[in-house]
Parts: C-alpha cells; structure tokens; sequence
C-alpha cells in the first residue's frame, strides 16, 4: 500500500451512534453548513462537519481521541440550520454517549445504562440495597420486642405520630455512609480507569500537551464558573443560564454534603438541624437553585425540541434523576417539618435510591459529562485547540 | 385556380399612427393594379375579417393579402380554409413596432422681419413608410407567385410499426401502439424478450416515493406483449435492409448471425470517393466493411426484395452493450477476478446472494467505483451517467438486503440523482451500511486471499484511505448498439447506418432537448438505451412517447402531410428532370437523405422521407427544384419587388435571409419589445438557410442592393438548426458567394451569416445595427441604377 492509510469502517458503531439518538447522522451530506455557523468550534479543522463523516464511515478511533466532540456544548446552531436535517448537535450527544460507553468500567456498565431495557435492573440495585438494611435495624419486629431500641417495626415507624427523624427512626447514618462510601468509590475507579485510558487516547491522537496542565485546569476551570463557551450558543441561548442554576446548585450541595460531614464526625452534631443553621441555609438554597434550574432545563428542551431536537433516552434519564433527587429532596424536608410520617419516610426512601442511582451510575451516565468534557477541555487548552476570540 | 387577389391592411395596434395607410394602399391599387384593397382599424375584429370574407364572397377574392401583425399570430383568424391562398405582411411587428414614426427635421422659413430662421420640426418618418410598402410589395408577389399545393399522396400507407428490439424499451413501445390499434411487429436477435432488463434482480424505483428498489416489472411486460393479439414477434431475427420510407418500409429480415443477398451491398472503392462528401468519407460507423469474397453477392440498394414486409414506421429499441472498463489497467479490470461490472453484478445478484466470482464465497464488503479517477481526470467511466449512480445504489441497498452486515462504499466524482432519484440517493444514504464519499480511485489491487484493497485519495474525509474488500464493482456504461451495427441497415444512398454517430459517440444524432426521439431518419425512432443510457422506467416513458411518433408519423404520410418539424405542411419538392445534370449535390446535402440517385446520378426523391426543408432547392445549381408555394423565382420576384432609392438619396438598402425557425420568432420578440434598428433593411422568412439559393443574393447585388445578411441557427455540434445541416451547409456556400462577389469586384463583406438563437431577440439592433456599420464602410453598391 502506497499512500493510503487502511481504514476499517465498523459498522455497529454506525448503528450504535444512530441507535443513541443520532438516527439522523447519515443524512448528512457535507455542505459544512455545521461548521460554519458554530460559534465554539476552533478556526482549524472546524467541528462537526468532520465529525459527521467520520461516524457516518464508523471511524471511531478519529472520534474517541479527538477532544472536539466534547468541545462542542450541542448549542444545537447546526441542528437548526442544517439544510437535511441531519442534526450535528444530536449526533454528537449521540457520539459523546457512546464514547462514555466506550471508556466505561466495567464495561458492561456503560451498555446498561445507555439502554432503556436495563433500566429496571439499574434501579433494583439500591432498592435491594436499602431494602436490605431493614432487617439489621429491626424494621421487621414490632417495637414492644426491640426493647425500646430504634428505630423499629416499619410499619409502626410510618405511622407514627411522633417527630420524624430518618436518620434516627428509618436509615441510621452508618449504613447510608456505607452504601454511599461504597458507590463513590466505585464511581471513582471507575471515572478514574475512564479517564486514563482517555487521556491515552487523546495524547495519542493529538500528541502531547505543549503547555502545563495546571495552567490548563485553572483555566478551564475559570471558564467553567463563567459557563464562557456555553453562552456563545444562539438558538439554545436560555440553555447556559439553566445549567447555570444546575451546576450552581450541585456545587451548593457538595459544600452542604462536606459541611454535614464536618457536623457528624467532626463535631457530632446529630441531625435534623434547625432552619436557622447556616449549612442548612445554604442547602436549601443549593436545593431551590437546582429545582429551578431543572426545571428550567426541561422547558428550554421542549421549547427547542423542534430546532433542536427531542433529545434521546440517555439526555432525559439523567434529567429524570436530578429531577426526582431534588423534588423528593425538597419533599421530604417539607414532609418532616409538617410532620406527615406516611409520606416522608416513602419520599425518603426514593430520594435515597436517585441519589444512589446518580452517584454509583455517574461514570456511566450523561453525569459522566462533567469529568470527561473537564477532561477534554484541559487537554484541549494544554494544546492550544480553542476558538480564538 | 384563377387567382383573385384582394388587399387587406389593418390599421390597428399602432399601425394606422405610424404609417400612412392611404399612401400605403397606393402600392396595391397603383403599382399592382389590384383593385380590391381595403383598410380597416381593426382587421382581426369580427367587422375587419367580415370585410375580407364579403371580398370574397362578392368579389371572388381567393388569394388575400394581409397587412397587419406577423404571420406568427392570429392565424386562426385568418383562416380562411384550404381552398384560399393567405399571405401575410408584418407591417405590425417588423415596421410600427420596431421604427419610429416621425423624425425630426431642420426647416428653413422667414420670420417675421422676413430673416432666414432654421427651426426643428417633427415630420412622419418616411423611412418607415418605405419600408411598409416594400413589405406590401413583397407579400403581394409572393400571392402572385404562390400556387395551392397537392399533397403527395401514397396509397395502401401501412398502418403497422415496427419495433426493433424485444428489451423493456422494445415490449413497451409494442404494447402502448398496440393499445392504441396499431399492429407492431418486435424484431428480437436473441432467442428471448426482455434484454437487460430480464438479467435484473430489482428495478429502481418509478413511482412516489422513490425510496425503495421495486420488483423487475419485465416479466409482466413479457406477458402482456406475447399475450397481444396485435403484436407479432420475431425471435433470432435481424434486418437484413429496409429499403422505401415512411408509410412503405420494406423490410427485408434474416435470421441473426447470418448473411443474406438482401444485406446493404458495400460501396465501390472509386464510388466511395467521388460519391461522399469529403466530410463523410472519413466516417468508420457509415462505412460497410469491404467484405470477403465468399461473402453472398448483395443486391443493389435499389432492387426491391418481394418477399420484405411493408411497414409503415420503425421504433428501434436496440439498446446497447455494457463499456468495456478494461483500458483503466490501475483498476484491474480483467485481470483479477474480483473486479467485475455493475452488469455482471446484476447478473450475479438476480441469480441469489452476492457472492464472489474468484471462488463463490460471500462477498459482504464491496467498493463501487463511480469514476476511474486517474491523473486527477473527472470524468466517470465511458457512457456513465445518472443512471450508472442509480445502479451503484441499487447495487449498494442489495448487499445489505443479503447481508445484515454487509458494507457497500461508494466512490464516486459524481453522483448524479436528478429530480425524484434525490429520493433514492437519500434512503441509500441513510442505510447504515452504506458508505458514500466522493474520491479519486488510485489503485485496486489483490491480496493473497483474492481479496482487493482499493486505495482512494482526495476523500470527503479528508484524507489518503485504503479499504480491504471482497470485491469491487466498475459503474461501466451502455454503450448503444449504434456504436457497433448500424442496426437499421437502410438501403439509402446516404448508407445504411444513421449519420454523424461519430459526434455523439454512437448515439443517433437528433436535437434532444427539442425533438427527442427524432432521427436523421425520418419514420424511424429511437427510444431506450440506444438513444441515451436511461433507467427501466426512463425506457417505458421514452417507448411511449417514441411509439406515438410513430405513429403520428404514418398518420401525417397518410394524408400527405410532413411529420417534423414542418409538421402538417402538404408542400413536397419537384424536380424538373429534363434540366437535371445529375451532379448529385441534392442527393448528397439532404440531412435527412430522402433521395436516392440511380447507377446515372439522377435523383430519385422518395417524398415520404422529405421534411420539406428545401435544402435541396438551395443545393441545385441548375434550379430545377421547387415547391409549389416555395420556389427560386418566387423569392427572387420578391428580392426584385424592393424599391431600391437611387444613390443620390442616401439611402441603404440591405436584403436579409431569415430562418422561419428561430431568427424570424425572435424578430417577432424584438418588436413586441418594441426594440428599435434600421430602417434600411428588408426581411424575407425562408424555411432553412439551406435553402438559399445563391442566384437570390445574386439577385439582390444585381438590383443595387447594397447588402445581404443572411440570418439562421447555431451549426456545428451543438447545433440549433431545426434540419440539423442547413445553416452549415449555407456557411459553405457562402465561401462561393464571396469568390463570385470577388468576381464582380464587390467587397465579400457585403455579405455575411449570422448565427442566432430565438432567445436572443434582444441583440437584434446590435446585430442588425453592426451590419449597417459595416455596409456604410464599404458605401453604396456600384452597381446600383445599372
């Protein structure tokens, strides 16, 4: 072979990216449109165009390794000005699902989460899990046998009259930290095996960073607090604010999370704490942000879903899981305060099993996001690939 | 007939502002004596055509002179049925419309103290004047010199077709005619109907929504053909000759693959040379091969074979053979076996799965190659077009119909979809396994397993590629069976083969985008593939329409009339023998070669084959040919009609030739955009610049005209003209007019052609204006007044 180099289309990738929601890829037929109204791409070698050749010819290699799928923030400017209706900004969702499939561990895990029919197994894990605490803290005795330990028979416990407190009479903390602890460190192998092997893959494509990676996250990092490149979109400008809020709101709860860690072990504080506390001001603010950022976020999609487009099972599964965190998070200090047990404690539970859902899913979920497009974007910097303006 | 001639000016549309009608009316009642001329302001109101029809009803008027607008318009007006003689004269569109009316003029009077004042004052133009009345008095000669015509008439026109070719085109053509009535006869050389089409896994798509590969529709075709009481079908048959012309072929069959005395003789050496226009003496397709000498003596062209079937119109659906893509070597074409045609491929997949030719495996990865690409050449394969893209991916959608995961890439320089085919290439498109990009194909070349690797540069990804395959498939063309036979084996003077293949790579010459169809032959069609590479459904549309030509052929040589493109004109050339020198010119410059000469020269006209262009009248030397309402005399009468000022009134006088096809429509167009030019110059409409006889030009230079332009179609290969060679044989004339001008010592510039096309109307004052340019440079004739 003289000059040309072997390529080797694979055809499930075609079909996997088109079956992730970016069914309309193939429609493409190169007028570069694309590239040419995106207000992120970088001068040279401009995405998506190139993008959608490449998944088009299953080159997947060219996909994986290339940070430009996920400088791309699907503004979603391509999508309504393409002129036959191949929509770049879905299929490059699409691609960025399938590479998060891709560098998933295990990998099974990625299949499954990509894939509505898993979607049942997915939740019985922590359904199971907690369920499972049940017997060890006497949920299935009635109380006259416990001996005045707690929390109790069950069905006593919800309809109880007293003051509801869940980490006292439903779930004590030692076992919520210990399903948690175990799930994050899952989520962390796994992001961690995700994300060297990406950066392999990028390094390898694009060769070594130029400048110091240090520099690289700092700045990444400042553009990320501003949502710089988010609020360049045009036809989906609302949608930088919304996950504004969103991301606002996750920070806001992190610092309340490690705040309530600092209550429990370090000074022994034993919720519920009052309204008063700075910690809990803060959480409910985090909590009403991200409720109206999500909120936000679903209307801006229906209200662009025909420019833009519906978006695709994985986009709305990670919706559906924040959504259901904060509402039955909301809910179930509402429920608590006015004293409904019956209510509270099932709200409760389920709140438990989305965040379960959301931290032990998130190197396989669109959360996943968060990490490899930090990732991307660093690299990205370290070798000067950013739009200049 | 006694001619009885009337006058009629209308003074209507401007026309009674800009002239002087009662001066007008002179030219009649004076000059020519015709007592009936009447004016009236509106000619084509109910009132106006009344005034000419109690002419003719009191007076007995049966040749009526119109001067109003072109001949162009109101014809149905001025219908005044076949047994009355009707000429126009555009005094609307060529002179109102197109010259001003008045004109200003310095004056000189006293003033009141009796001084000399010089004072601008608008008068009529009476250069427009002039120019009304020797159009009137053209038209009138033109009455005078117009006879009624007689239609040529046959009897026994045989109202049967056939059809040369069992191919869907051929089945179809057959069947449509059939519906309609007709009798048809297919003449197959293959021992079975359905051509290509029946080698056809699926044909691509015909109806909404042009997404999805249809079933081959060919056996239902066979079907209902055999299945005709109407039709007849000849199989293992060929033409062997067809001698006559439309409404009496004579056709001579044989059975395929053999020889028979009724072949089309070959051409003497010494004929050859003397017989053929230098031109066509270099044409291989024309030229019958020198035969062996066992070969069977053949009869000469004009012996008629008793035992050939008479018919009266011929559609040939020869089709064509797949182009040999073996000349791009980097292809490996014919020397691996896995690099094969799209025809063998269809073959191939009709017959189950894909499967490769080396060793019968599953062939489930194969490359397409649209164009040979090499040395960064763009063309694609020989004889490929749309239809080469829409077999690829007809092609590419059967290998994932065979294999869930096959994989078809497509290379191409061009993909060609026009119209609802854009519906096609957009489902293949989105079919996953499918991979299209545009590239340049660099080599193909096999690997130790028979597989082939291709590589391709210049790709939409960017970049230098080589992918791995089973197979590769060439987009090769139909090359028409035109290319290689002469198919319709014509005993005619002209050759057996229709002409000029060579321009168009074997195809039939005809003007596509006007007259498709149409042939250098008239009676004789071409529809399908041997007439441009078409789709299976493109063949069934273009069999219809050709099946109609044919038959709208025989009906018009059933009633005498000229079928294309004088359609309906009853006028036929006449040959006045006895002054004939037999110099062949006629024989030889029909374009459509209707006349066939005798062992002597002397023509034989077969008046069925005549289009009526007139070519021959221009060609004749000695003028012996004429139409009864178009003759040498009738348009040098009318050359001789213009009143031509003496020199000292300053005044040109230019005579301009134009086509009736393309430049007098345009003529029409450029007054109704009332653009302005010379007054200077008289048009007279022929049917062709062919038929310009040069004695005209003669004649206008001997009565002091100062110029002759003559106005027709573009010539050359993508010729305009409507009889395909008469503008081009009227250029070569014009080389004679020049060298007798030369003679006379009259500057050659005096006359000149002009090419020109009916959309170019708007250059008409340009044009006419840069001629008066010139003839005001070179000045007046000096052989005025003489």
């Amino acid at each position: 072979m003289a000059e040309g180099k072997l390529i080797k289309p694979d055809l499930d990738f075609v079909k996997r990216v088109m079956s992730s929601g970016g069914e309309s890829l193939k429609k493409c037929y190169q007028c570069a449109t694309c590239s040419v109204v995106c207000n992120v791409t970088p001068d040279d070698k401009p995405f998506p165009r190139k993008e959608m050749i490449h998944a088009q010819w299953g080159l997947k290699e060219k996909l994986f390794g290339n940070p430009d799928i996920w400088i791309c923030h699907q503004c979603s400017d391509c999508t309504a000005y393409c002129p036959r209706g191949a929509k770049p900004g879905e299929v490059l969702g699409a691609i960025r699902k399938v590479s998060i499939e891709h560098y998933s561990f295990p990998s099974f895990m990625g299949r499954m989460v990509g894939d509505p029919k898993f979607l049942i197994f997915l939740l019985a894990v922590p359904i199971l899990l907690f369920a499972a605490v049940a017997p060890y803290v006497g949920h299935l005795i009635p109380a006259q046998y416990l001996e005045g330990h707690t929390p109790g028979y069950l069905h006593e416990v919800i309809t109880s009259t007293e003051p509801i407190v869940y980490a006292e009479k439903f779930m004590p903390v030692p076992f919520i930290d210990t399903i948690f602890i175990c799930a994050a460190l899952f989520a962390c192998l796994g992001f961690f095996i995700g994300v060297v092997k990406y950066w392999k893959d990028l390094t390898a494509f694009g060769g070594k960073p130029k400048g110091s990676i240090l520099n690289a996250a700092g700045a990444t990092i400042t553009d990320f607090l501003a949502h710089k490149n988010f609020k360049k979109c045009e036809v989906t400008v609302d949608r930088a604010k919304s996950h504004l809020f969103v991301f606002y709101g996750f920070v806001g709860l992190a610092i309340t999370t490690t705040w309530a860690i600092f209550y429990l072990y370090g000074l022994h504080r034993e919720s519920p704490y009052p309204l008063y506390d700075p910690m809990k001001i803060l959480g409910n603010a985090s909590a009403v942000a991200l409720l109206l950022g999500i909120l936000w976020v679903i209307s801006n999609r229906s209200k662009n879903a025909e420019k833009a487009g519906k978006g695709s099972y994985y986009d709305w599964l990670f919706i559906s899981v924040v959504l259901t965190i904060v509402v039955t998070g909301i809910l179930s200090e509402v429920l608590r305060l006015l004293g409904i047990s019956l209510l509270a404690y099932p709200v409760y539970f389920i709140h438990l099993v989305a965040i379960f859902f959301l931290f032990a899913y998130a190197p396989f979920s669109k959360m996943a996001h968060m990490v490899y497009r930090t990732t991307a974007l660093v690299y990205a910097k370290s070798i000067g690939r950013e739009k200049e303006n | 007939m006694e001619k009885k001639l009337g006058v009629y000016i209308c003074g209507g549309c401007s026309i009674g502002e800009g002239l002087n009608l009662e001066k007008l009316s002179l030219v009649a009642t004076k000059e020519y004596k015709i007592p009936i001329c009447k004016t009236h302001p509106a000619l084509c109101g109910e009132e106006g055509v009344g005034t000419i029809k109690t002419g003719m009803e009191a007076e007995g008027v049966n040749t009526i002179v119109i001067a109003a607008c072109s001949g162009r318009v109101k014809y149905d007006v001025f219908d005044f049925g076949p047994a009355n003689i009707v000429e126009r004269v555009n005094i609307r569109e060529q002179v109102v419309w197109s010259h001003d009316w008045t004109k200003q003029v310095k004056v000189k009077t006293k003033d009141a103290e009796g001084k000399d004042v010089v004072k601008e004052e608008t008068q009529p133009n009476d250069d427009t004047q002039m120019l009304a009345e020797d159009y009137l008095r053209m038209g009138i000669v033109k009455a005078q010199k117009t006879n009624q015509v007689d239609p040529y008439l046959i009897e026994n026109v045989e109202r049967n077709i056939l059809v040369i070719g069992g191919g869907i085109t051929g089945l179809t053509a057959a069947i449509e005619a059939a519906k309609t009535g007709y009798e048809v006869t297919i003449v197959e050389k293959a021992a079975q109907l359905g051509g290509y089409a029946a080698k056809q896994r699926k044909q691509i798509p015909t109806k909404a929504p042009y997404t999805n590969l249809e079933p081959n529709s060919i056996q239902e075709k066979i079907k209902e053909a055999t299945s005709n009481s109407k039709v007849t079908i000849k199989l293992n048959t060929e033409i062997a000759r067809i001698s006559g012309g439309p409404g009496q072929f004579d056709v001579s069959f044989k059975p395929a693959g053999t020889q028979s005395k009724w072949d089309i003789p070959p051409k003497k050496k010494e004929e050859e040379s003397k017989d053929k226009p230098a031109e066509a003496a270099e044409k291989p397709a024309e030229e019958p091969l020198e035969l062996p000498a066992d070969q069977i003596k053949c009869e000469d062209i004009l012996t008629s074979d008793p035992d050939a079937e008479r018919f009266g119109a011929v559609v040939v659906a020869a089709g064509g053979r797949p182009s040999d893509p073996s000349q791009f070597e980097h292809l490996g074409f014919g020397k691996f076996a896995n690099v094969i045609t799209n025809t063998m491929l269809e073959e191939n997949a009709a017959k189950g799965k894909i499967v490769r030719p080396s060793d019968g495996k599953e062939a489930r990865t194969v490359a397409f190659i649209q164009s040979p690409g090499l040395n960064g050449d763009d063309s694609d394969f020989p004889y490929a077009s749309s239809v080469t893209s829409m077999i690829s991916l007809k092609q590419a959608n059967y290998l994932t119909e065979d294999y869930s995961d096959g994989k078809a890439y497509i290379f191409y320089k061009h993909m060609r979809t026009p119209g609802h085919y854009e519906n096609f290439y957009k489902s293949a498109q989105n079919n996953p396994g499918i991979f299209l990009s545009r590239g340049e194909v660099k080599s193909v070349s096999e690997n130790a397993d028979k597989g082939l690797t291709v590589e391709v540069h210049d790709t939409i990804m960017g970049e230098k590629i080589a992918v791995d395959v089973d197979m590769v498939v060439l987009a090769a063309g139909m090359t028409p069976e035109t290319q290689f036979e002469p198919v319709i084996n014509l005993a005619y003077r002209q050759g057996p083969a229709f002409r000029d293949l060579e321009l168009f790579d074997g195809y039939a010459d005809s003007n596509y985008i006007c007259f498709p169809y149409e042939t250098r032959r008239t009676g004789i069609y071409t529809a399908g593939n041997v007439r441009q590479t078409m789709t299976n459904g493109e063949c069934v549309e273009d069999a219809t329409g050709a099946a109609l030509k044919a038959i709208q052929c025989l009906e018009s040589t059933n009633r005498g009339m000229a079928v294309h493109p004088r359609s309906g004109d009853m006028s036929f050339p006449e040959f006045f023998f006895q002054r004939c020198t037999q110099c062949k010119r006629c024989t030889e410059e029909c374009p459509f070669g209707a006349l066939d000469d005798d062992e002597k020269g002397t023509p034989k006209p077969n008046p069925t084959r005549c289009r009526r262009c007139g070519t021959c009248m221009g060609a004749c030397p000695e003028r012996i040919v004429s139409f009864k309402n178009y003759h040498i005399d009738m348009i040098g009468s009318m050359v001789k009609a213009i009143n031509v000022p003496d020199e000292d009134e300053e005044k040109y006088r230019i005579v301009a030739f134009v086509c009736e096809n393309d430049a007098l429509p345009a003529l029409d167009m450029a007054g109704l955009h009332k653009l302005k030019y010379s007054a200077d110059i008289r048009f007279i409409p022929v049917r062709c610049l062919g038929s310009v006889n040069t004695i005209w030009i003669a004649d206008a230079m001997s009565k002091g005209n100062d110029g002759v332009l003559l106005i027709g179609c573009k010539y050359g290969d993508d010729y305009q003209c409507h009889f395909v060679k008469g503008s081009e044989l009227c250029n070569k004339r014009m080389d004679n007019v020049a060298e007798t001008l030369g003679k006379l010592r009259l500057e050659p510039v005096r006359v000149q052609q002009i090419q020109f096309s009916i959309d170019e109307y708007e250059k008409i004052p340009e044009v006419i204006g840069k001629f008066v340019e010139v003839i005001e440079g070179v000045g007046f004739n000096p052989m005025k007044g003489f």
